[in-house]
């Protein structure tokens, strides 16, 4: 009996020890792996660190990204090398048949006019925000191919698939990852969420003008939103301080954790996040729930609240602000009118990340009683206009 | 090493748990015996039947079948040995009635249970036995109790046992299979040697169909021996506690309780004519004096039982002068007489005149204790 | 009783054929249906030439048919597990869960997601596996322990249901304390699907279905002596004790599995021991075990059939599409039952 007992922990101990494998590899970044190649140079990039292209003669690159994962794009026109390292994998140009899942790359994509590059869509048509992933998918020239984790294979194999771009949410469903590349078609994760750096999410734009083709076309479009940056690098940075945040339906308040890409943005403007050391730095996700009395206690001194509408929606006045919890009422930038709201899209439209930091900066600075819209964000208006200012 | 006895126990304690209920048990049985447990409800009679069948473990002390324990002895040993019928009600899903009696075979065939052809013989044979072949194909949820219980003994004979016992089998039947059962397990002990250990609640069963009675009560065993022994009126009544009644060995049958009271009632009978009206009486709880009855007469046996006072004459003697002016005497006291009997012979002429001399002293003269 | 005999083999005959019969149907089925359309002359080259268009070919060998092999093997677990519960606890609607194994399997699986996924930020799928697996192992241990102590076996489903309690409580204070992104997914996990199967998977379901399964029907005598109640059982030689832990491990192992590769798959291990029961007429396991694996193959063959044709490209999980179709069929059975 005991040595059945025995028997059977020993199976299972056996049985976890042969299975499990996390398959984080560790990243050892050999300088040429590839023999028959030389190395020519890499592509600059100025803000993302979450993936490295190298260029080699003849106009192979080897991408790197951060996951450990690597891949080699081989020109249209060009052989594929024999003597390639295991951890490689090949992507043959042209690459137009992409399973896109990762929404945020959508959005690159649009911005590039690849939008052909891509057949195949994790998201239905109804769910986009971003009008021309919509038509493409109403007139069929993109498919919807299934959830994330549950895909239909035999749909994606029969489009001759031959890139799959998903976001970290694979990491949770690693038997589709595996499934794919079984079935030959190569993974690509987007890790551009873990971009500390608002713009580092925005040069991922190079990754895919490189594997659509379009490097320039990506790079002049990165440089237009890295000189609204640039331009506020000169300024002074201000000491007004922001809280950028939601009201949940359990009434909680949800802010992003200090360091996140969003509070950097605000830093950039020349802002204060009103945060000092909020959430943990190395925990995945980038928002923290704290409960209203908490969040009061912090953030009621907050010079400027930019209210998240993109999760509840958007709000119209002040008032209906207040009206999600009245402690709300006491906020210093309730009391002095300088609550704005975000339009819908802020912060998804990852090619517009530098106006949007420029926008912040101009609420920032900007003392114009009258500037109530700008490109990204509107000033919640205040429906009882005889409300004093009180200035604490 | 006992050489005549084929079941026989030493010392054996039983109980639950490591707590001893009945200790220091002795058996012993020969092959073919009938031995038959009685005793108050929770005295511990189930407790020694699981304890032989190996359900639950004994205390301490031995059991030999044909002297060896069977402490020692496999599960497949045992299952040959030893068949149960148990009380617990079954709830089989599909199986027919002769599904039931087949896994009594179960010890005997191969890996995975098939019925060899002669297997299904002695299952034919145990069903004919009971006469229940007719049911074979039968459902076994949808028989009745009785049919059930005789399923469940074929099924234990076709165990092929030396030895099979029964916990109560005659709980939920009514005496027409009570009696059909006890038969058969008369006919297997006579005929096939299978030695039998039961427990009953029946007395009058146990009395005649066993050949050895044990009476459970208490820490220890109290009585074990033949039903001649044990079926006495003081140790039944010690055993079953009987405040409130009274057992009859010679009928093997209890009585309700003996009316209380002082006697007003004076009953004459004899031959089996006073039987209803003393129940009656017991009934209304009406006490009451009889007479004069003589020692082997049937109402004696009741009257014993049930009078307040008997007056008797000795068995094959007319009936004395003595006794007769000593009834009389006690008679004055009661107002009321009831006479049963219509004919009078030699032996009891004089109760003829004990009448006229109620009637005389003007008692109230009723024709049946169901007027009063 | 040489007819009534020959009656009850013509009947199990006859279940046998039609089972073989839908199983071979729905396998043709689950071969040729699907997303892409891929012709009879097309599966015939691919499956016994081995050629063929390349998309097509993966498409069979590498999408259909491991889904296909996992069904077989997985429906046939658990409706074998679903047997050996009513068998033992003498109660119909006893099922493979009601041992709390898919509490114990979310709560390993979602102790991993959290600890490792938040780490790492990515796991393997082998670890999800081990980790249910275990998970189940685990609640299965417990039940055991208690099991040692218990005297009555209906006890046994208060065990198993309190520690299916215990463990979804442990499950939703970790959900309460993770990170969202954490343990997204555990819902979908715990909706059960078949999709995605690889033919490494079918390797490792088969070599411990099959045995387990093999073991199973060598057990038919004793199975058959306990469905006279333990009493009867242990007088005809059983023992009782090592029989008890016997049909635990054994129904966990299989259900194990399953929720292991599949994640929790409802209602088959209930419905189809009834359904193969009440159509063969009999419990002896000798019988029915073979036909309860068969059934439960047919029958997932059936719901993952639908879960992924009919609103392709979404899949339904096939926990939905079992119950769904399940519940009015056992219910259509109970009434006829009755009326008779």
């Amino acid at each position: 009996m005991i040595k059945k007992r025995c028997l059977l922990i020993a199976i299972v101990i056996i049985a976890i020890l042969l299975f499990s494998g996390c398959s984080h590899d560790m990243d050892k970044s050999k300088k040429s792996v590839i023999n028959q190649l030389n190395l020519q140079g890499n592509m600059e990039l100025k803000y993302a660190r979450n993936f490295n292209v190298d260029y080699y003669r003849g106009g192979y690159s080897l991408i790197s990204i951060s996951d450990g994962s690597k891949y080699l794009v081989v020109p249209e026109d060009q052989d594929i090398p024999t003597d390639i390292d295991e951890d490689i994998t090949v992507l043959k140009q042209p690459i137009n048949n992409i399973y896109l899942v990762a929404t945020s790359a959508m959005c690159l994509f649009d911005a590039l006019d690849s939008l052909d590059a891509i057949s195949l869509s994790g998201t239905k048509a109804e769910d986009w925000y971003i009008e021309n992933a919509r038509t493409a998918m109403e007139s069929s020239n993109i498919i919807y191919a299934g959830k994330y984790n549950i895909p239909d294979y035999e749909l994606i194999m029969s489009n001759n698939c031959n890139l799959a771009i998903e976001s970290t949410m694979i990491n949770h469903t690693p038997e589709v990852k595996d499934k794919l590349k079984e079935l030959g078609i190569p993974v690509l994760i987007d890790q551009s969420s873990y971009e500390s750096h608002p713009l580092g999410r925005t040069e991922w734009i190079k990754l895919y003008g490189l594997l659509t083709g379009k490097e320039s076309e990506a790079k002049q479009l990165f440089d237009e939103q890295s000189n609204y940056i640039d331009k506020l690098k000169g300024q002074e940075k201000t000491d007004k301080t922001v809280a950028f945040f939601y009201i949940s339906s359990s009434g909680n308040a949800i802010a992003r954790k200090s360091g996140d890409y969003v509070t950097r943005m605000i830093e950039l403007a020349g802002g204060n996040y009103i945060f000092d050391h909020l959430g943990n730095p190395e925990s995945a996700t980038s928002t923290v729930t704290l409960e209203m009395e908490e969040f009061y206690a912090t953030a009621k001194n907050a010079d400027f609240i930019i209210y998240n509408s993109t999760i509840d929606g958007e709000l119209s006045s002040i008032e209906e602000l207040v009206g999600k919890n009245s402690l709300l009422k006491d906020f210093k930038a309730v009391q002095n009118n300088n609550v704005w709201c975000t339009s819908k899209n802020m912060f998804q439209e990852t090619t517009q990340f530098g106006l949007m930091i420029s926008d912040i900066g101009r609420m920032l600075t900007d003392d114009d009683r009258n500037l109530t819209e700008l490109n990204f964000m509107y000033k919640l208006p205040s429906v009882d206009e005889e409300k004093p200012n009180e200035r604490k | 090493m006992n050489t005549k006895y084929f079941f026989n126990t030493k010392k054996l304690t039983v109980g639950y748990n490591g707590k001893p209920l009945i200790k220091d048990i002795e058996i012993n049985l020969k092959k073919g015996q009938i031995l038959t447990l009685i005793g108050p409800n929770g005295s511990g009679k189930s407790t020694i039947l699981k304890s032989i069948t190996k359900h639950l473990k004994s205390i301490c002390g031995t059991i030999y079948i044909d002297n060896k324990s069977i402490e020692n002895m496999s599960n497949k040993d045992m299952a040959q040995k030893v068949a149960v019928v148990l009380t617990d009600r079954l709830k089989t899903e599909l199986m027919t009635c002769k599904d039931v009696v087949a896994t009594g075979r179960y010890p005997y065939t191969g890996m995975l249970g098939i019925l060899s052809k002669e297997d299904n013989i002695q299952v034919r044979n145990a069903m004919e036995l009971v006469n229940t072949w007719e049911l074979r194909n039968r459902d076994f949820t949808e028989i009745s109790d009785g049919q059930r219980q005789r399923i469940l003994l074929a099924r234990a004979i076709c165990q092929n046992p030396e030895i099979i016992v029964l916990d109560e089998p005659t709980s939920f039947l009514d005496i027409h299979y009570e009696l059909e059962l006890l038969n058969i397990l008369r006919t297997l002990a006579e005929e096939r040697g299978i030695t039998v250990i039961m427990s009953l609640h029946e007395l009058d069963m146990a009395q005649k169909v066993s050949d050895l009675v044990m009476c459970v009560k208490g820490e220890y065993i109290t009585h074990i021996g033949t039903p001649k022994e044990i079926f006495q009126k003081e140790l039944i009544s010690k055993l079953y506690d009987l405040s409130n009644g009274s057992y009859n060995p010679l009928f093997g049958s209890f009585e309700m309780e003996r009316p209380k009271g002082v006697p007003k009632v004076f009953v004459i009978a004899e031959d089996g004519t006073g039987i209803a009206e003393y129940r009656t009486l017991q009934k209304k709880r009406i006490p009451f004096v009889t007479g004069i009855l003589h020692k082997n007469d049937i109402d004696y046996q009741l009257a014993q039982d049930l009078a307040s006072e008997v007056f008797f004459e000795k068995s094959f003697e007319p009936i004395s002068e003595e006794t007769f002016q000593s009834t009389l005497k006690r008679m004055q006291s009661c107002p009321i007489v009831i006479n049963c009997l219509e004919t009078y012979g030699e032996l009891n002429i004089k109760n003829k005149a004990l009448y006229e001399m109620a009637l005389r002293q003007g008692k109230k003269n009723l024709e049946s204790a169901t007027m009063l | 009783m040489k007819e009534n005999n020959d009656k009850n083999y013509i009947r199990y005959i006859i279940t046998l054929t039609v089972l073989i019969i839908l199983f071979a149907v729905l396998i043709l089925l689950n071969i040729k249906l699907g997303s892409v359309d891929v012709s009879v002359k097309d599966i015939i080259d691919i499956l016994f030439h081995r050629r063929g268009n390349e998309t097509n070919y993966n498409i069979l060998w590498k999408v259909r048919l491991p889904r296909i092999m996992a069904s077989i093997i997985l429906g046939g677990a658990l409706a074998l597990s679903g047997f050996l519960l009513q068998t033992f606890f003498n109660n119909p609607i006893a099922g493979p869960y009601v041992l709390g194994i898919s509490s114990g399997s979310k709560m390993m699986v979602a102790l991993v997601m959290i600890t490792i996924l938040s780490r790492y930020h990515s796991v393997s799928s082998a670890s999800l596996i081990a980790a249910a697996f275990a998970g189940a192992i685990l609640s299965m241990g417990f039940v055991l322990i208690i099991s040692r102590r218990v005297q009555s076996v209906s006890m046994l489903i208060v065990c198993g249901v309190m520690i299916g309690y215990i463990c979804s409580a442990i499950t939703d204070i970790m959900i309460t304390f993770a990170d969202d992104a954490n343990i997204v997914n555990l819902h979908n996990w715990s909706l059960g699907s078949f999709s995605g199967t690889s033919w490494r998977d079918v390797g490792v379901m088969a070599s411990v279905v099959l045995p387990t399964s093999l073991i199973v029907f060598l057990m038919s005598k004793p199975i058959g002596a306990y469905q006279l109640g333990e009493g009867y059982a242990k007088n005809m030689g059983v023992n009782i004790k090592l029989f008890r832990i016997m049909l635990v491990l054994l129904s966990s192992f299989l259900c194990a599995c399953v929720t292991a590769f599949a994640g929790p798959i409802s209602f088959v291990g209930i419905a189809v021991p009834h359904l193969v029961k009440s159509f063969l007429r009999t419990s002896k396991p000798l019988i029915a075990t073979p036909l309860c694996f068969l059934g439960g193959s047919v029958f997932c063959l059936g719901c993952d059939l639908i879960a992924r044709t009919l609103f392709a490209p979404v899949e339904l999980s096939v926990s939905t599409v079992s119950s769904i179709f399940g519940v009015p069929i056992v219910i259509y059975i109970m009434l006829r039952k009755r009326v008779q």
